[in-house]
């Protein structure tokens, strides 16, 4: 016999306890984690100064003393800073981006996308419209372009000071920095939300066919409870799985501009620009472009794991591959939209 | 049907428009262009510019006109001079633009001077555009004239230059990955949970979750570079042809530009797209077979006693390859547009290079032209995917 107040585990919990199972899923958590909080101590484990540059030390290879008895785990950069001291600082950037831009465009996504699924009529009309309008743009170039904008206009583009302020403490990025980085994720976002909204919108639009639904507004409940208690609640599985994927996608997509030169700009470190630089040094040092490359293989490998383990956890009544052809196709879509090939 | 094509034409036009306008006015306030060096020589003494030689390179850029009237002379190439109807000449002197500018000199009270454009001296009418090289517009095919990369030559010669480069790439890269994406995407899925579909997912999860520009230099590491040291066979890392001969191991002599040379070229960039595609592909055809074997009409199919083949071929595989088909929207796009991330770590001079290269050095008027084109073709795609799924899926009516 069970005791009265026995109460089940919630929904959390269990969603927690199956996603324990996987794993791989649970290592790259920790691994990704790890990390980030990491980089957070940047200057504490970072064995020399972030933009420390000694032109004698340059090249060094990986696990080897430089010219001057300074020891380099990952060796140095043709300007002879410390790659394993600019590799945390730029997991710092390169996350925290990432991190950023995928929730604001995700939070962005999930109200417009709410608001134009629950209310339908000229908000839908006015909204499906202008998703549709953004989406027909080529993203990548539109990113290219906003990007380069953006670099070369940087004095006269206003971003309150605040903003970049905080941005460049989180990154460890002086204000300037901080600026640049701000005005590539908004750029990021901007492009960025249509593809959640519209996910939202599809999304809501069944839930809100739904017959509790239905039976909570007969019982007289308001939308905003509607909303709150039913509609969410029901969308979360799938957003948050599309969260983790758009997680990876801006990791890439950044990393991707800014391998081009219309990302983050050096001295800032980012993954992507180091790899730039390292791979013009490429047939002389052929190590070099490996270090910066590893941490984008594993980082963008490890979310993708994460995001697998979350849809297996999320949705255990739907065995079927349904999910995984619906999570296919987001995952295309978010591709699509950073187009990184 | 013809109602459902004249509509969505209509509203093709109608976007094209507005995308043109905003990436137009986008591109309006981007730095750069032709007159960034030229403010520098205008301050440096020596080579001083008189007014003149300003008027005449800002005519030649059509910077003088006003934005509007710049833009529909882009777009469509109107006004390219008065109008003339039945003998009679109209809108002759409505300016159109300002040759010289009223110059304007401010005094701050703290003693400082300054001298800002204001209001214009000598206005442009449309009777001076007559004397022009006016463009007969994109939207009729002409592109307009390069500024920076190829100085005053049409950008059309510079995209014909590309383009065999591109096509080549993503044809070749697209019906390969097709050919063996699709098959191996079926296997998978018949053969679930199999050694081979363990594989597959694994490797195809790992090629769609790796950005493209790893994959690719991870490439250059191990075929170019690592297989060159160790004396294998190797691969060239970089560019479409080669400009000298060179010795592969085990091959010989390479003579530059010879087949051998561009085929060699061609492997590294080719394998990647390749790779990439056919991971996405795959796993794409792989959920749709599994959710379409699952239903009960291929149970039905099989208790008739219909070989396994017919089963899967013809009764799973045409419902499986419908959401396909939505995906292959891009690809039209994608052939022109290239890729750009691989083809600028492969250094292939195709148009998605050409695209990067034109935002690096500030050459807009060949960005817009590329992103004309592809937003085009993208809208282009779209519609005719609608269609072929109209035309495969009898369920779906077009209205």
């Amino acid at each position: 016999m069970t005791t009265p107040n026995h109460r089940p585990a919630g929904q959390w919990t269990l969603i927690f306890r199956r996603f324990k199972t996987h794993r791989v899923a649970m290592w790259c958590l920790y691994l990704i984690t790890t990390i980030y909080v990491l980089s957070m101590f940047a200057s504490v484990i970072a064995p020399y100064k972030r933009d420390a540059i000694s032109l004698d030390n340059a090249y060094t290879t990986p696990f080897s003393t430089a010219p001057d008895g300074s020891y380099h785990v990952f060796g140095t950069d043709h300007l002879g800073r410390d790659f394993f001291t600019r590799l945390i600082y730029a997991a710092r950037v390169s996350l925290t981006t990432a991190i950023t831009v995928t929730t604001v465009s995700t939070l962005i996504g999930i109200v417009v996308g709410l608001t134009a699924g629950y209310f339908g009529g000229i908000v839908d009309t006015i909204t499906s419209r202008m998703i549709e309008f953004i989406s027909t743009f080529p993203t990548f170039t539109l990113l290219l372009i906003a990007g380069s904008i953006a670099i070369q206009n940087s004095d006269d583009i206003p971003i309150p000071a605040l903003l970049s302020q905080t941005i460049g403490v989180i990154m460890a990025v002086n204000e300037r920095e901080g600026k640049q980085v701000v005005m590539i994720m908004v750029i990021f976002i901007a492009l960025g939300w249509t593809g959640v909204a519209r996910f939202v919108r599809g999304m809501v639009l069944s839930i809100r066919e739904q017959l509790y639904v239905e039976s909570s507004r007969a019982l007289g409940a308001s939308h905003l409870h509607n909303i709150i208690t039913h509609v969410l609640p029901n969308a979360m599985p799938p957003i948050i799985v599309a969260y983790t994927l758009g997680l990876s996608g801006a990791l890439v997509a950044e990393s991707a501009l800014s391998f081009l030169g219309f990302g983050i700009q050096d001295p800032t470190p980012s993954w992507g620009n180091m790899l730039s630089f390292a791979n013009s040094y490429m047939f002389n040092y052929p190590w070099m472009p490996l270090v910066p490359t590893l941490p984008i293989l594993v980082c963008s490998l490890a979310i993708n794991y994460i995001g697998d383990g979350l849809r297996d956890a999320l949705d255990p009544r739907v065995q079927s591959e349904v999910t995984r052809a619906k999570r296919d196709a987001l995952l295309k879509a978010i591709r699509d939209r950073s187009a990184a090939s | 049907m013809a109602t459902f094509l004249i509509r969505r034409l209509i509203q093709m036009f109608l976007v094209l428009i507005a995308s043109a306008v905003v990436s137009y006015v986008l591109l309006y306030f981007a730095p750069g262009g032709p007159m960034t060096g030229l403010r520098q020589t205008q301050q440096s003494g020596r080579n001083k510019m008189s007014a003149d030689d300003i008027a005449r390179i800002k005519q030649r850029f059509e910077l003088d006109l006003y934005i509007p009237y710049r833009f529909t002379r882009w777009l469509v190439g109107f006004p390219a001079g008065p109008v003339t109807i039945a003998g009679q000449t109209f809108l002759a002197d409505v300016a159109a633009g300002c040759k010289t500018p009223g110059m304007v000199r401010l005094r701050y009270p703290d003693g400082r001077t300054e001298i800002i454009e204001e209001g214009c001296e000598v206005p442009i009418t449309f009777a001076d555009l007559v004397d022009r090289r006016t463009s007969r517009g994109i939207l009729f095919g002409d592109f307009g004239l390069s500024q920076v990369m190829l100085r005053d030559r049409p950008i059309s010669t510079l995209i014909a230059s590309r383009l065999p480069y591109t096509l080549q790439l993503m044809g070749a890269s697209i019906l390969i990955s097709i050919a063996i994406g699709v098959p191996l995407g079926i296997y998978s899925a018949v053969r679930q949970y199999s050694r081979f579909d363990y594989a597959m997912t694994t490797v195809s999860f790992v090629g769609s979750s790796l950005p493209t520009f790893v994959i690719g230099i991870i490439c250059i590491l191990v075929f170019a570079i690592g297989a060159k040291e160790a004396g294998f066979i190797y691969l060239p890392p970089g560019n479409a042809v080669s400009n000298k001969d060179y010795v592969i191991p085990y091959i010989g002599e390479v003579i530059a530009s010879s087949t051998l040379d561009r085929v060699l070229h061609f492997i590294m960039p080719l394998g990647v797209l390749v790779f990439v595609n056919i991971a996405g592909y795959s796993r794409f055809i792989r959920s749709g077979m599994l959710e379409v074997l699952r239903q009960d009409y291929v149970r039905t199919a099989r208790a008739k006693g219909l070989r396994e083949r017919t089963v899967v071929l013809k009764h799973a595989l045409r419902n499986a390859i419908l959401p396909f088909i939505t995906l292959l929207a891009g690809v039209m796009a994608e052939l022109f547009g290239g890729a750009a991330i691989t083809e600028a770590i492969f250094n292939w001079p195709g148009l998605g290079r050409l695209l990067v290269d034109s935002i690096e050095r500030n050459d807009y008027s060949v960005t817009m032209g590329l992103t004309m084109v592809s937003i085009f073709l993208l809208l282009l795609g779209y519609l005719i995917t609608d269609i072929l799924y109209s035309i495969l899926d009898p369920r779906i009516r077009l209205s």
